[in-house]
């Protein structure tokens, strides 16, 4: 009764159970694809886990000292304290180095995961009204994942990444009529001076962190409050949702989860070295490696950067120098051209209808195909970011490299636009693509003639994904207030009691579902996913009391 | 009602388990946890305020490096051998020809270094040498090099490493400042311009790294005596050779390429990894 | 209605009833110890994670107990969610999202009725904007100042000077002689050794076709070449030097400078040739600059 006492207490005061019903019995839609935000969700989670774990010991200082410690190689050289500091987590600090390379690991797949979601968000149409908003708070997220995954990885203060400061400090020059002077004030007065170190750790742990919750605050709450779109199926519309409910089944396979992408990272982090700065050394000015790249999210600027022509504007006694069109404008370009997409599209289509329903990229050709076109550009540019390693690994001459890449990154967008254009329209004609396979039973009679049945649907055959119900809960609360619940199909039933029998009842009355058009049973596969194939239950699970019943 | 019912009694439970778990694990903590934190391992931080340029003392009075020219008693061998193996394009007095440099007064390293390294002979002059294994043995390598070194003296000698007196953190900081911007900062070597590459340092013993400096092979600079001491290119070669061999505290070293493999297991092994949980979870859509 | 009922019902075959029955049950139990053993092996692992801790840590066991413990709570509750509570699929409507015509009246009217209020006085409206708007700019002096100097002249010159001794970065004087012929060396201006700004590249070609521009005759005094370390494009050092082509690659982007025909660029996104330093060798044979760069080094800026 503990529980109870609790909630009580808590809802006098704050009223909590007025929201928290309907909060409870929300539904989510099922779709593996819809699990990459959660992934980012996730691994920006353990980000802050980690993350405060490394402020303990990290030091932001570009102070120099005399490095004494457990890395024999560096011994006795003169490094900052912020490159002794990480020395030190990694070499000293019990469990130290899994946590950095944890770090590390899950700010590379927090990146990944959101440019994969923006994809899936994307071509499913996701972004349409109602969900601008969002979509726009998404694309603020990525820069600033982008912005934090830069500076994190500066903070070292090693030799490679020294030199990713030396290009940022270039990169805010170049910018017209301002650029020197964002610079000096960036980093304190010329390169490299001492405070960019220390202010990109305010930066790092405190700005964008900050910015980036409140922003995933309001990006969740968009989401919570507009409800999950869904795939088109049976009995979706676009005024249903049709999933799991928030409690218990959601919230478990989302709790879940992130055990999992931490579970994952961790693996990641304790078994896969990244950035083994005792390897790079201190970063000093006149020190360079060769073969620096950034962190992948930042190989596209990087690649632009390589691919850029050997131009640089000169008038009027002023310049624009050659890094400011691929490092400041494209991604100016770039990102503005993103947040606005909705806007773009809507132009262009003059779609002003709310859609809840995703739409399968292979249905919208156009959105599709330049959707691939422009991704194909940055993939380009992304792997021109290492022309020096592909050159190296084939054994071509880097110049040939470089060339290749400068013409691919012109011919490969539309040719892939148009491939991807002729697929869509291929797929489109294809009704039964994607579906699930059927099984059938061929039998021979006396005289020797076949005839071909639908085998029987064996009791995984029926999927979930049909005949859904309210939740027993949620109903029995708005009949009894006299609210409305169900559209043209759904009919209100009486309800059971609470432990699943109700939805045992309500199944019965409707009949096997044939797939729309085809005509036969979808047999789901065996693949773990498909509900009810990983250990051979049926589609419906009884709850405890249901089973003792049937024991009686 | 309904609320706590929806609690299920397994939550109940393991929530009281949760509980005995934790008290248990902090008493044992508290009770068992040696008093002392280990404190040898620590790094002592000593702050310093001179300019950041990097001066090493420890310089020490046995000779870094002692160079010796093959013995001269080796001379006929080495000559049948540079004769069968060399001439054809060397030249007979290893003078040079249209399709071969003179080799004359280039000294016993440079020819040590590329035989012993596999480069020579050469089977297509038109690219450039790369290391392999080598033709000759040690004997038969020194033997080549005591012929040419008869034809005409001069040049470096052969070089050995003491490796005992040689510094590695010297030899790091060196290593960074003179080679890692052409064979990268781990020694894996990359790509040059003009279809020239650093080659990786891995597999290449003490002398044959201090003859590269000292000679300075194809595109390499050359790094006389007055650019580094017999001690630095002793210490870098020092370095050279533990990184054929680093440190890998953090676990699969991913080949010491950097962020470009880094990025691919991030998105592969954990995007990727992570997806297929997805897949498990989130199931595919009902059509 | 009872289940079994039901289930006849609907399963039309005597094998979908006794398949159903079977396996529901089966399913189940199944889950159960699934979900059991993943938490009892997450347990397991987490005392394995606490002992590796105790003993003084170790990265690779301490990451592969970590994903045990993790992967094990994790796949026990996903699964526990999954197989063993309802799972529908349940349905929800969605609530329109956009307000009734009512809600939208009474808001406007409302919006209304404080807009009037205080837009009959426009001219505390406009004293308002004028003092909020003058606070907000002026913040932004003190804000931006401290935070750095205004650039000045400071990217337009260097530390090398006229008669700049050339030293090594551990302060040691460059001679004439020191320098093998097709070697190179980092070398600064007495008294800023390891600067990042005045980092120039000393060169001595081993071939003398070196074409020389005009008005730079004397500055390669003995074959030896000078050029301003900081790439033109994005700042790099361009420490990487191809001896035999004579050329200069820089690690960052790959930009090539021919130092034969003062460091021009000839491929890559480089687009000015690396500044030259005029040199000298005095009497004792040290190496000392004629003069400073008659350029400012480095990359690109508005003001250049």
């Amino acid at each position: 009764m503990m529980t109870q006492k609790v909630t009580d207490w808590v809802d006098e005061r704050l009223g909590i159970a007025k929201g928290g019903r309907s909060s409870l019995n929300k539904i989510f839609p099922d779709h593996w694809s819809f699990m990459l935000g959660e992934i980012a969700l996730y691994s920006f989670i353990v980000l802050l886990f980690t993350g405060t774990f490394l402020t303990l010991f990290f030091v932001p200082s570009s102070h120099l000292i005399t490095y004494h410690g457990p890395y024999k190689p560096l011994d006795g050289q003169k490094v900052s304290e912020a490159f002794a500091s990480t020395l030190r987590l990694s070499f000293s600090v019990r469990a130290g180095l899994v946590m950095r390379q944890m770090h590390h690991w899950a700010a590379n797949v927090f990146i990944a995961a959101i440019v994969v979601h923006v994809c899936r968000i994307f071509f499913t149409g996701s972004f349409r009204k109602p969900r601008e908003l969002n979509w726009i708070i998404g694309t603020l997220l990525l820069i600033l994942a982008i912005v934090n995954g830069f500076i994190g990885y500066s903070l070292p203060d090693d030799l490679i990444s020294g030199t990713g400061i030396r290009i940022a400090f270039s990169i805010v020059e170049s910018v017209p009529l301002v650029g020197s002077y964002l610079a000096f004030f960036l980093f304190g007065g010329n390169f490299p001076g001492n405070s960019i170190i220390p202010r990109f750790y305010t930066i790092h742990v405190l700005l964008v962190p900050a910015l980036i919750v409140a922003l995933l605050a309001a990006h969740l709450g968009i989401m919570y409050h507009q409800k999950h779109t869904q795939y088109p199926g049976p009995k979706r519309t676009n005024r249903n949702v049709v999933g799991t409910v928030l409690w218990p089944g959601y919230a478990l396979e989302a709790g879940g989860f992130f055990f999992i992408t931490a579970g994952v990272l961790a693996a990641l982090g304790g078994l896969v070295q990244i950035n083994p700065i005792w390897l790079y050394g201190p970063y000093i000015p006149y020190k360079v490696s060769y073969a620096v790249q950034p962190d992948w999210y930042m190989g596209w600027l990087d690649g632009a950067l390589r691919l850029m022509p050997s131009w640089e504007i000169v008038a009027f006694g002023h310049m624009i120098p050659n890094v400011f069109f691929p490092a400041v404008l494209l991604p100016g370009i770039t990102f503005t051209a993103l947040a606005l997409w909705p806007f773009i599209e809507r132009k262009i289509t003059k779609d002003d209808r709310v859609h809840n329903i995703c739409e399968r990229p292979r249905d919208n050709s156009w959105r599709t195909s330049l959707g691939v076109g422009i991704l194909a550009f940055y993939v380009v540019l992304f792997f021109a970011s290492s022309t020096d390693v592909l050159a190296n690994t084939f054994q071509t001459s880097l110049n040939f490299v470089l060339w290749f890449f400068r013409i691919a990154l012109i011919v490969l967008p539309p040719a892939s636009a148009y491939v991807t254009y002729l697929i869509t329209k291929e797929t489109q004609k294809n009704t039964a693509a994607g579906q699930r396979k059927v099984a059938m039973i061929i039998s021979r009679d006396e005289t020797g003639n076949y005839s071909t049945v639908d085998a029987e649907p064996a009791e995984d055959d029926i999927h979930p994904a049909q005949s859904p119900v309210p939740v027993p809960e949620e109903a029995a609360y708005l009949h009894h207030n006299g609210l409305v619940v169900g559209s043209e199909e759904q009919e209100l039933v009486t309800v059971g009691d609470s432990n699943g029998s109700f939805t045992r009842s309500l199944e019965s009355e409707l009949p096997p579902q044939r797939s729309g058009g085809s005509g036969v049973f979808r047999v789901p596969r065996s693949l773990p996913g498909s509900q009810g194939g990983f250990f051979g239950g049926g589609p419906r699970r009884r709850g405890r009391g249901q089973r003792h019943g049937d024991q009686k | 009602m309904s609320l706590f019912q929806s609690f299920p009694r397994a939550i109940r439970s393991g929530g009281a388990a949760l509980a005995v778990t934790v008290l248990v694990g902090v008493l044992g903590f508290v009770i068992f946890y040696p008093s002392q934190a280990p404190t040898a391992s620590v790094p002592v931080a000593q702050p310093s305020t001179g300019p950041s340029s990097i001066t090493f003392s420890q310089h020490a009075t046995a000779p870094a490096i002692t160079y010796h020219n093959p013995s001269k008693t080796l001379v006929p061998e080495g000559r049948t051998l540079f004769v069968e193996n060399c001439a054809s394009c060397h030249g007979v007095n290893a003078a040079g020809s249209s399709r071969a440099p003179n080799l004359q007064g280039l000294g016993a390293a440079t020819i040590d270094f590329w035989v012993y390294t596999g480069r020579m002979p050469l089977a297509d002059p038109t690219v450039q040498a790369i290391e392999g294994h080598p033709r000759f043995t040690r004997q038969q390598t020194l033997a080549i090099a005591a012929y040419v070194v008869s034809r005409a003296p001069g040049g470096p000698a052969i070089p050995d490493v003491n490796l005992g007196v040689a510094s590695l953190s010297e030899g790091q900081s060196l290593f960074s400042t003179n080679c890692a911007a052409c064979h990268t900062i781990t020694g894996v070597g990359d790509a040059l311009a003009n279809n020239v590459y650093a080659p990786s340092l891995y597999g290449v013993g003490s002398t044959q790294i201090a003859e590269a400096m000292r000679t300075g092979p194809g595109n390499m600079p050359r790094f006389g005596p007055g650019t580094l001491s017999n001690f630095q290119v002793a210490s870098i070669a020092k370095y050279v050779l533990y990184l054929q061999k680093p440190q890998d505290p953090g676990g699969l070293s991913l080949g010491h390429v950097g962020p470009v493999t880094e990025g691919f297991v991030g998105i592969l092994l954990g995007l990727g990894g992570l997806m297929l949980f997805g897949f498990w979870i989130g199931g595919r859509a009902a059509r | 209605m009872s289940v079994d009922e039901h289930l006849q019902g609907t399963a039309g075959s005597p094998r979908g009833v006794a398949q159903e029955h079977r396996s529901l049950d089966t399913g189940s139990k199944t889950a159960e110890r699934f979900v059991a053993l993943a938490f009892f092996i997450s347990f397991v692992a987490t005392i394995g994670l606490g002992v590796t801790f105790w003993v003084g840590g170790q990265a690779q066991l301490e990451g592969a107990f970590l994903f045990v413990a993790l992967i094990g709570i994790g796949a026990g509750i996903v699964s526990w969610g999954k197989y063993l509570v309802p799972h529908g699929p349940f349905v929800q409507e969605r609530e329109e999202l956009r307000s009734s015509d009512e809600d939208r009246a009474a808001f406007y009217a409302s919006l209304e009725r404080g807009s009037k209020q205080l837009g009959r006085r426009k001219f505390l409206g406009r004293m308002l904007g004028l003092s909020l708007g003058a606070f907000g700019i002026i913040q932004l002096f003190p804000f931006l100042r401290s935070l750095g100097p205004v650039p000045g002249k400071a990217l337009f010159v260097t530390h090398w000077k006229k008669d700049s001794q050339v030293v090594k970065v551990d302060g040691t004087a460059v001679l004439a002689s020191d320098l093998e012929v097709g070697g190179a060396m980092t070398v600064f201006p007495r008294g800023f050794e390891g600067n990042a700004l005045d980092q120039v590249i000393l060169i001595r070609p081993a071939t003398t076709e070196i074409v020389t521009r005009p008005g730079r005759e004397t500055w390669g005094p003995q074959g030896y070449l000078a050029f301003s370390k900081v790439c033109t494009h994005a700042g790099c050092p361009v420490g990487l030097y191809q001896e035999l082509t004579e050329q200069l690659l820089c690690p960052c982007h790959q930009s090539l400078f021919d130092v034969l025909t003062g460091a021009t660029p000839v491929f890559g996104p480089a687009p000015r040739p690396l500044p030259q330093l005029p040199l000298k060798i005095d009497s004792s044979g040290n190496l000392l600059a004629q003069n400073g760069f008659d350029q400012p080094i480095g990359p690109g800026f508005w003001e250049r």
